[in-house]
């Protein structure tokens, strides 16, 4: 029973992780979300999440989230001679992501199947 | 590097300067090559440039310890407890030069209005309690400042202490000597019929002379003696330096936990005061009824000390929560 629960437990704190950031956490999804496929700098993540979001987050409020999750052990500079210093994911981070985005999954899914049945289209 | 990339390399490092230097020292180089590479995209962008002010403002305020959860409980504790001190000091100096100048109208004439009366006695209360609550402030610094000084622990004490003995004295010798000149005794042989000791009110009047309208006219300034003029130079930049003197000296020391918790106690006790005596000012500036001889007339000047007492206080109420706050975090994490 312990060894079914101890995850759980720990993915409940992953979650809240996220959800702490508060209006953090739109930014702080998208940057996780670009570092998933691999370790960034800070103008590559600003490309990566404009190609697959739409959407330009400014350099303040980049480092204002990269700084936050930093802070909260998601993510973690790797070393670098560039002044373009790179980022990757911990494996909290990537816990912390892959609850929050399954929680937003299922919202998702209830919200799109709850409009299904209402107006009927799929 | 072409003109261009200079310009925005000098650019960058100008929005550089809107985050506090700690933000600088660990983040500095690789925003400012994100922001070149930025810029390049979109040499000119007003969103850019509000949005660094916004969050460089926003880091400023967290490592003052008035937003975010960016420091230590115990860093929080300190920052929050200095950034009371600093409002404390802004709003003191604007409203003890209200209240001097209150204390010269009663001088002549005591006033006939109920609301500057009670504004008065108000205020003057309140700075009964701010000097209570600085001596019991003062107390535990001073005796864990003369602990560490014993122990030879302090690092370089001497110049800051310096600043703060040499700054003080020069505003007590200025404030005493410019006193003289106070229009409060009026020529007046009954002088002394204040609610406020004479000695008391004229030396807070000559202290806080260089808060006044005359600086917005030039004319009627330069017709002041030109050794008043230049105390009312000098006595805001020793009290600077006093203030920066004993901050430094402050940071220097390493205060127990029980110390720290006391002091936030103190000065979620200094915020209410603070609202007290702005609550009294108002009541004056609101009926705003002159007495008898346009004494108690309210000015331009103690408008714009009414704002900066009211930013000074949501400042001072705002860093005192959190401090109180991290110490009451920290002594249940104990």
């Amino acid at each position: 029973m312990a060894r079914t629960e101890a995850p759980q437990t720990d993915e409940s704190t992953k979650s809240e992780a996220l959800s702490t950031l508060g209006r953090y956490a739109g930014p702080a999804t998208l940057i996780l979300s670009s570092l998933a496929d691999g370790t960034k700098h800070g103008y590559a993540l600003t490309k990566d999440i404009e190609a697959f979001a739409d959407v330009r987050i400014a350099p303040g409020t980049l480092y204002e989230a990269l700084a936050r999750l930093e802070r909260q052990g998601l993510i973690e500079p790797v070393e670098s001679h560039d002044r373009r210093r790179p980022y990757r994911l911990t494996a909290d981070g990537a816990l912390a992501l892959r609850v929050h985005l399954n929680s937003q999954r299922r919202v998702a899914d209830v919200g799109l199947r709850r409009l299904a049945s209402s107006t009927g289209t799929p | 590097m072409t003109d261009t990339s200079d310009a925005a390399a000098k650019r960058a490092r100008r929005l550089l300067r809107c985050y506090p230097h700690v933000w600088r020292a660990r983040y500095g180089d690789e925003f400012t090559q994100l922001l070149i590479d930025d810029m390049s995209e979109r040499p000119r962008s007003m969103r850019r440039t509000a949005d660094v002010i916004r969050t460089g403002l926003l880091a400023r305020a967290a490592s003052a310890g008035l937003a975010g959860d960016a420091l230590e409980p115990q860093q929080q504790i300190r920052c929050g407890l200095a950034a009371v001190g600093c409002a404390l000091i802004a709003f003191l100096a604007f409203g003890v030069a209200i209240w001097s100048q209150l204390t010269i109208g009663w001088q002549w004439s005591a006033p006939a209005a109920p609301a500057t009366k009670t504004a008065m006695l108000v205020m003057s209360a309140v700075i009964l309690v701010f000097v209570v609550l600085a001596l019991l402030a003062a107390i535990p610094l001073a005796w864990t400042l003369f602990r560490t000084c014993v122990r030879g622990r302090v690092g370089g004490p001497f110049a800051p202490m310096t600043s703060v003995v040499l700054g003080a004295a020069l505003l007590v010798v200025g404030s005493i000597h410019f006193g003289h000149g106070w229009p409060g005794t009026g020529g007046h042989p009954w002088a002394g019929r204040d609610i406020v000791p004479g000695p008391v009110a004229r030396f807070c009047w000559a202290a806080t002379l260089w808060i006044t309208s005359y600086w917005a006219h030039p004319g009627a300034l330069a017709s002041f003696p030109t050794s008043e003029i230049t105390w009312m130079v000098v006595s805001p930049i020793a009290l600077l330096a006093v203030l920066v003197g004993a901050a430094n000296t402050l940071r220097r020391l390493s205060f127990s936990h029980r110390v720290l918790r006391y002091e936030s106690w103190l000065g979620t006790a200094a915020a209410l005061a603070m609202a007290g005596f702005l609550a009294g000012a108002s009541c004056w500036i609101i009926s705003g009824s002159p007495a008898p001889h346009g004494l108690f007339r309210v000015g331009a000047i103690d408008l714009v000390a009414l704002v900066v007492m009211a930013v000074a206080l949501i400042l001072a109420f705002r860093a005192a929560q959190r401090a109180l706050a991290a110490s009451l975090i920290r002594s249940a994490t104990r």
